[in-house]
């Protein structure tokens, strides 16, 4: 068990914790936000009232999601009201400077992946299960407070994956074979969305900039490597309960996620002390 | 509340509840005058699956289905407003900023939401399941 130093609410942070913490924070709450933002576009595809209700649930927790974050932010001396002002007022542009969105998430990357009711379940199916992986590690985190809001956070997100596979599921009940066909060619492209939703392996070339000073923190607690594998078994179980096969030879798509790894975030100058 | 017969005992029950809060129906209202068959219009594409084509319509039901798709619609009308109250806190989350005790209101106005969404579900899968049954005795006939 790895042994790193944890904060409370209230106490003194070193000040480069302080900006690594709100680096993600950032990108976990304005990004919950703006992809609630997408779930809600997403209401268009739905045929049938129980899935728009289903789905209109799931927005309503995406959104709570962003404001544990923020509440948590405001804490630390961040306007996250003006962070929702923007989002909800420029929902299809948000500005980069004001709000850290990533890149999957913004309006123009996101509907790409669209065409069809299947696509909003293999999404939750495909991708959530990143979600599931990626997030789920801030429950161990070094600051106690993002720790104890992402425990509940996770449950929710476990609750959004069985969307996922009630959706699809339902999906192949109405449309029967040919649908299952149709959704097996459609998984490669969320699965390279959810391959990079953890970011590049902890060693070698490509390894992340960052991920060290985040893991030295512990404000991350896994390696790319394990949160791979953990998505990979998850993904794998949920597409055998639902009858489809795990792709081979899928690629990360690490364009998807950009964000998490970067430096400097105009957004949060305001906030550094 | 008229137009059936009553059952005194029956009647002394809702005397009862009524010491607790219970109000009896207002005529005039939606929730209260409902347009059942409207209703099931919009809903019943929720139940033509390959195994079950031809979904009836809400007058060619009989008594057993007919309670069961009236639940289902009561249940969409309880999600329906609590659907009203998460829109309303989220609403004041915009309008007036992000604090503890509106961000914890508004979780538990999802939770509520999202068990009355399930709880959609469920009655749906009870009144799928006694369409079927109905389907297959016709089909055996």
């Amino acid at each position: 068990m790895r042994q790193f130093k944890t904060y409370e609410k209230g106490d003194a942070l070193p000040g480069d914790y302080r900006k690594a913490l709100l680096h993600l924070m950032s990108f976990q709450a304005d990004s919950e936000y703006a992809g609630a933002q997408r779930v809600a576009e997403n209401h268009r595809f739905a045929t049938r009232p129980e899935e728009a209700y289903r789905l209109s649930k799931k927005v309503f927790e995406e959104m709570g999601h962003a404001f544990y974050v923020w509440n948590l932010m405001q804490d630390l001396g961040v306007d996250v009201n003006a962070r929702l002002h923007e989002l909800s007022h420029n929902p299809e542009n948000p500005d980069p400077a004001k709000v850290n969105v990533i890149n999957g998430f913004r309006k123009e990357n996101w509907s790409r992946f669209f065409d069809c009711w299947e696509d909003v379940a293999l999404f939750s199916t495909v991708v959530t299960p990143a979600a599931v992986a990626f997030l789920g590690q801030y429950q161990n985190c070094s600051y106690l407070p993002f720790a104890r809001v992402n425990v509940r956070i996770h449950k929710e997100e476990f609750g959004h994956l069985a969307f996922g596979v009630w959706a699809s599921k339902r999906c192949i009940e109405f449309g029967g074979t040919p649908t299952r066909e149709d959704m097996q060619q459609r998984i490669p492209k969320f699965m390279r969305m959810g391959m990079g939703f953890y970011g590049r392996p902890s060693a070698g070339g490509d390894r992340s900039q960052m991920f060290d000073m985040y893991y030295e923190f512990g404000l991350k607690t896994k390696k790319p490597e394990d949160l791979q594998a953990e998505y990979l078994q998850l993904l794998d179980s949920r597409l055998k309960e639902i009858g489809l096969e795990m792709p081979r030879e899928v690629e990360a798509d690490y364009d998807m996620r950009m964000g998490y790894e970067a430096g400097e975030e105009p957004s949060l100058m305001a906030a550094r002390t | 509340m008229s137009g059936f017969v009553r059952d005194p005992l029956l009647e002394r029950n809702a005397e009862q509840l009524a010491h607790f809060g219970y109000v009896p129906s207002v005529s005039g209202s939606a929730d209260e005058q409902p347009d059942w068959a409207g209703w099931w219009r919009q809903l019943r594409a929720d139940f033509a699956t390959v195994h079950l084509s031809q979904v009836p319509s809400y007058a060619e039901m009989s008594p057993w289905p007919q309670e069961a798709a009236r639940i289902y619609m009561r249940r969409r009308l309880v999600a329906d407003r609590l659907f009203e109250e998460c829109r309303k806190l989220h609403g004041e989350l915009l309008e007036y900023g992000i604090s503890t005790e509106r961000v914890e209101a508004y979780s538990l106005a999802r939770d509520a939401y999202e068990d009355s969404v399930h709880q959609f579900g469920a009655a749906r899968q009870t009144l799928e399941e006694i369409l079927a049954a109905q389907a297959d005795v016709r089909q055996s006939r």
